[in-house]
């Protein structure tokens, strides 16, 4: 069984962000690296193809800059290979954008099933993996926090508010995984040392075929009209207890109307 | 090189999220004994593969073991049964000294036990061992499923180790009565198999000082061989020490390292001597990752803690401490960078350039953690703080693999050429 994750390299969040003051948008100019949350899909899928005996993960990404660090560190953990598409026009794509060069760059791969992660780190909008199953006509199931393959049905256990939901789906599908599905591998040394040999196919807007128009900033339906910065959170009131602390709590309590 | 590889750095972060995620927490039952550092070593080698590579390393050595003592017959000496000895080993050296730094940021105790274990036990074993004894002892020593104790250290030598050796080997049948006792034996207290040196009595009136040095491998539980419960220490809580005691102990010859009294063969002053550079480089592994960390914690409280309305960073005699500590770091990891380089290159440093690197990694681990101790005042001085361990295990760094002044006998020998 061949899977294809999407991996999204975002900038290293424990550095503090910026934002490019002209587009509003996250400066990803620096060192990008692997979002936490694919971390899940990469280990996800590498236990599918575990399970069915055979078949390989390839990785598919888009990032500026040919950035490549996020997507060596799946390849360590034991991904086949990987494409990245890369491309000046790309600047400004919004996640339509974005999922149609996803879709593009996954079509050519072939996949029995696309993995991705429920939302990215950086952006968390959430709406990419969908699109891109859209794009290419697959059913989509989102939230899994249980995923097994049977024959040509993977079967998912979506996370819901009051539980889960058991949902079967025909392959190919896309699946995104919740933070918590399994629990990502270091990547062993041996894995890091092969990892640089493994293949990563560099593509350009125009190597998949796409109108560069319809994707970055010319394609973008979306633009960021202004950001503020988030209130600073209060800090907490702290009760030192001298007896009475019960009916402080409950008192505070009661002024949030919770009580 | 002059920096970390981006490979190298993807074994750095790796590690460093292991370390957090399985070292950080256990920090306290490491410190106060509840918790042995075997488990969370075993799990480093097998969470990263670095028992499949000793395995695929082992069935290497051992074939050229094998292939050397065919071609040159059974008199001939076994070198190191690795590659040709001058051939670079492609920066495998910072594969094993990156986990070192990283464990060094919380516990230095766990890299102790570990480079006792792995680099000396199995190191031992796997150079000057016959195949039979590499296939025994070696392979589950260098895997990590056996843990390993290497005792040289006596009540009455230490610095002297090696001529003021009491401990005895007397032939018996074809085999020997072992006799003496070692202390501050690494793993003592827990190890599966240890590494022995004894000097032959041969019933000659040769002086003691003066006997050969025979190495034994000896597995716990043998009858006449006592392990002590573990000492307690100043520091590195981590990592057990304690005491052998060995009274008539029978081994057969199996047990000799080499099967050969032979001094340049198994012999136990050269197999001693073997392992002083790759220990000091060790060492100033060790030390950098001390100072990484306690300049990390000191910028970090420098920028915070505030005193008349303005953080203690804003202070001059602050700022040179940090600045001190910056050079440190700089210099030790220079020192590291240029021994992973010489391996590369198929080269070693010199006893006298381990040596000197050692001296001075050792010395300015222990200055900067104990500055950094100062840095922090009253909450320096407590265990919450981590530098008041860190400053605690640092100072071993100055007493083992050679202390100090020892060192600075190295050094000056190869200078004065005496
Ligand atoms: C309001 C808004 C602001 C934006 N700001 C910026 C900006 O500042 N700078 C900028 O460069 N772009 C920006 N974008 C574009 C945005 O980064 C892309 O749309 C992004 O790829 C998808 O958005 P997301 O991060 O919310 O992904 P989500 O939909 O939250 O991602 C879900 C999952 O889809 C997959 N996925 C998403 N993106 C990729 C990718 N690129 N490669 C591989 N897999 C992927 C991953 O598995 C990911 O975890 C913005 C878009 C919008 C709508
Ligand atoms: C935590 C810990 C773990 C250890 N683990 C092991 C282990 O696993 N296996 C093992 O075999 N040993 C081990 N040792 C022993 C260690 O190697 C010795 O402690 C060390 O070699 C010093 O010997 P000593 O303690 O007997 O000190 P001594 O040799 O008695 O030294 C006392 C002082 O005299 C100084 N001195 C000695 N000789 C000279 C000289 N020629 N010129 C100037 N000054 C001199 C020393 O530098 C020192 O300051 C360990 C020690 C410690 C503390």
């Amino acid at each position: 069984m061949n899977v294809v994750v999407c991996v999204k390299q975002i900038p290293d969040p424990a550095a503090p962000p910026s934002l490019d003051p002209a587009t509003n948008t996250l400066n990803r100019s620096g060192k990008l690296i692997l979002d936490d949350s694919d971390a899940y899909g990469v280990e996800m899928a590498l236990q599918l193809v575990d399970a069915a005996g055979g078949g390989e993960v390839t990785l598919v990404s888009m990032a500026p800059n040919g950035e490549v660090s996020g997507l060596r560190t799946a390849l360590a953990m034991g991904a086949a290979k990987a494409i990245l598409v890369s491309d000046d026009v790309l600047v400004g794509s919004d996640a339509l954008g974005t999922a149609k060069v996803l879709a593009a760059a996954i079509r050519r791969a072939a996949p029995d099933l696309v993995l991705a992660a429920t939302e990215s780190t950086d952006g968390y909008t959430g709406t990419t993996p969908v699109q891109v199953a859209e794009l290419l006509g697959f059913p989509s199931v989102t939230f899994a926090k249980k995923v097994e393959v049977s024959g040509s049905t993977v079967k998912v256990q979506r996370q819901t508010e009051a539980g889960f939901d058991e949902v079967e789906s025909p392959l190919p599908a896309v699946v995104t995984v919740t933070a918590g599905v399994v629990e990502p591998r270091y990547p062993s040394f041996k894995g890091i040392m092969a990892a640089k040999s493994k293949p990563v196919e560099t593509l350009t807007v125009a190597d998949l075929g796409i109108d560069p128009s319809e994707v970055g900033a010319t394609g973008a339906r979306q633009a960021i009209t202004s950001v503020t910065a988030a209130e600073a959170r209060q800090s907490g009131e702290i009760v030192v207890d001298e007896g009475d602390a019960h009916e402080r709590i409950i008192q505070f309590l009661e002024q949030l109307k919770v009580l | 090189m002059f920096e970390w590889s981006a490979e190298q750095l993807m074994v750095r972060d790796a590690v460093r999220a292991f370390v957090e995620k399985e070292v950080k927490p256990h920090v306290a039952e490491l410190e106060h004994g509840d918790l042995l550092p075997y488990g969370i070593m075993r799990k480093l080698y097998t969470t990263f593969g670095m028992d499949q590579l000793a395995r695929d390393r082992f069935a290497r050595q051992l074939e050229a073991r094998r292939r050397e003592l065919a071609g040159a017959g059974a008199h001939q000496t076994p070198t190191d049964g690795g590659a040709p000895a001058r051939q670079g080993d492609g920066g495998a050296a910072a594969m094993t000294l990156i986990p070192i730094i990283e464990l060094c940021h919380y516990c230095p105790g766990i890299v102790t036990a570990m480079g006792v274990s792995i680099g000396l036990a199995a190191g031992t074993v796997l150079k000057r061992g016959t195949p039979a004894q590499m296939e025994r002892w070696g392979l589950e020593l260098a895997t990590m499923e056996k843990i390993g104790a290497w005792a040289i250290t006596e009540p009455g030598s230490g610095s002297d180790a090696l001529g003021g050796m009491l401990a005895s080997a007397r032939r018996d049948g074809d085999g020997y009565l072992l006799n003496g006792s070692k202390t501050f034996i690494t793993n003592g207290p827990y190890a599966d198999t240890i590494v022995f040196y004894a000097k032959l009595d041969d019933g000659s009136d040769t002086p003691v000082r003066d006997r050969k040095v025979l190495t034994f491998v000896l597995d716990a539980g043998t009858p006449g061989l006592v392990q002590s419960p573990p000492f307690a220490k100043m520091g590195l809580h981590s990592s057990p020490t304690g005491e052998l005691f060995l009274s008539d102990v029978r081994v057969g010859r199996d047990h000799l390292l080499g099967e050969t009294e032979d001094e340049a063969g198994g012999g136990g002053r050269e197999s001693a001597k073997d392992n002083f550079v790759q220990e000091r480089a060790g060492v100033a592994a060790m030390a950098l990752g001390v100072i990484e960390a306690c300049l990390a914690l000191s910028v970090d409280y420098a920028r915070e803690r505030t005193l008349w309305g303005q953080p203690i960073g804003d202070r001059q005699l602050v700022q040179l401490k940090l600045a001190k500590m910056e050079v440190a770091r700089l210099n030790v990891a220079n020192l590291v960078f240029r021994h992973i380089e010489l391996s590369a290159a198929g080269k070693q440093l010199t006893l006298a350039e381990a040596s000197a690197m050692k001296l001075y990694a050792a010395q300015t681990a222990s200055e900067v953690a104990m500055e950094a101790v100062q840095l922090f005042g009253g909450n320096g001085y407590m265990s919450e703080f981590r530098v008041e361990q860190l400053a605690r295990d640092a100072k071993v760094f100055q007493i083992y693999a050679g202390t100090d002044e020892i060192q600075v006998t190295h050094i000056a020998k190869a200078l004065l050429g005496t």
